[in-house]
């Protein structure tokens, strides 16, 4: 894990939570708008490396940021995405195999 | 990794988070402090967009609102004409019985920077140095009300919107004939409603809905809303219906805080 990456998804995440928040809402459905991060925990625990933990620490960071950006305890989304991110890597151990690219970040 | 550096790691987490819940204020207070300039700016970007898109996509609707609000808008002009002079003879007759004042509000002005990711509750750029206090009502210019300030930082607030499902408070529907009272509910999404009216009380739509001060939540004669749509079962003991309020958080920028109500002198 190289802090280059680390920073990077930081900042990423930081500002997905920013533009979720004060932009995409003036787009939102019955006040609900599309959660990137979510997608992208998603998205990068389906398809990363088994070895790689950059979906784990993405959840973390991720969930952090969607904590401070709402108005429950801090930790319920880091909870919630950490659990997703270890469910799916379960999943993905044990029951069905998805062709990874050798190096995703 | 071992067992033992795992739960470690775990124990050390938990105590990061348990630190971070302590201090959430302070915490909280910090993030919204760095991230309100780029959040201002989001929401300005994001509000000239959907303008710019509903003006192409809704021209032809624009034009029919445009025709409507002007003929609303001479209705308007004459019945102003006649409250003008009832208004003058309100004051003569209220200099005569030596009354007060009629009651006013001192506010507060405040952006709005972004909207919670889950429940209906927005951030503005108000806290406790400007006078800020909790529970305080948040109207927009047109006195349409929008909620109150559930938590207050140094230099922000969190307003919980009467559309948040944690949001009831009482409200009158002003038909024709007289004023009746309801529950006015939030239940999440942007939407309210208005429950527990009377199977018997006739209401329509179009109808306003206004505050009112009995529960203490809000001051009276805020407007609210509209009734768009009625539910009325035979074997239900009250109506309820929906209702579309004024106050639209995706097209405003400014609100304004209620910090204190004037109340008439004697």
């Amino acid at each position: 894990m190289s802090f280059r990456t680390i920073f990077f998804l930081i900042f990423l995440c930081y500002f997905s939570v920013l533009f979720q928040t004060s932009l995409l809402f003036h787009f939102s459905i019955w006040g609900h708008t599309i959660n990137f991060i979510l997608l992208l925990v998603i998205l990068l625990n389906l398809f990363e490396p088994p070895e790689q933990k950059y979906g784990i620490l993405t959840a973390f960071i991720g969930g952090f940021f969607l904590d401070i950006f709402s108005n429950g305890i801090i930790g319920f989304w880091i909870l919630a995405l950490l659990v997703l991110s270890f469910f799916i890597k379960l999943v993905l151990r044990k029951y069905v195999k998805i062709p990874t690219p050798k190096k995703i970040i | 990794m071992s067992k033992k550096k795992k739960l470690l790691l775990i124990a050390f987490v938990v105590l990061i988070l348990v630190f971070l819940n302590l201090f959430q204020k302070d915490v909280r207070g910090f993030f919204y402090k760095i991230s309100s300039p780029f959040q201002r700016i989001f929401w300005k970007t994001g509000d000239s967009i959907s303008d710019f898109f509903k003006a192409l996509v809704f021209v032809k609707d624009l034009k029919q609102e445009n025709k409507e609000l002007k003929t609303e808008n001479q209705k308007l002009l004459s019945q102003l004409i006649k409250l003008k002079s009832l208004e003058k003879e309100n004051e003569t007759l209220r200099q005569a019985l030596n009354l007060g004042l009629e009651k006013d509000f001192k506010l507060i002005q405040a952006q709005i920077i972004s909207k919670d990711i889950s429940q209906d509750i927005i951030l503005i750029n108000k806290g406790s140095e400007q006078g800020i206090e909790e529970n305080m009502p948040v109207i927009t210019s047109q006195k349409a009300l929008c909620g109150k300030v559930s938590e207050v930082y140094n230099k922000f607030s969190k307003v919980v919107l009467i559309s948040n499902k944690k949001s009831s408070f009482d409200g009158k529907v002003l038909t024709e004939s007289k004023e009746i009272s309801a529950l006015v509910s939030g239940r999440g999404g942007l939407n309210v409603y208005l429950e527990l009216i009377p199977q018997e009380e006739e209401i329509k739509q179009e109808d306003l809905i206004i505050s009112c001060c009995l529960g203490g939540v809000y001051p009276d004669n805020l407007l609210i809303g509209k009734i768009s749509k009625i539910k009325k079962g035979d074997t239900e003991p009250f109506q309820e219906a929906e209702i579309s309020p004024f106050c639209v958080i995706k097209e405003i920028e400014e609100l304004f805080i209620i910090s204190e109500v004037f109340k008439p002198t004697e």
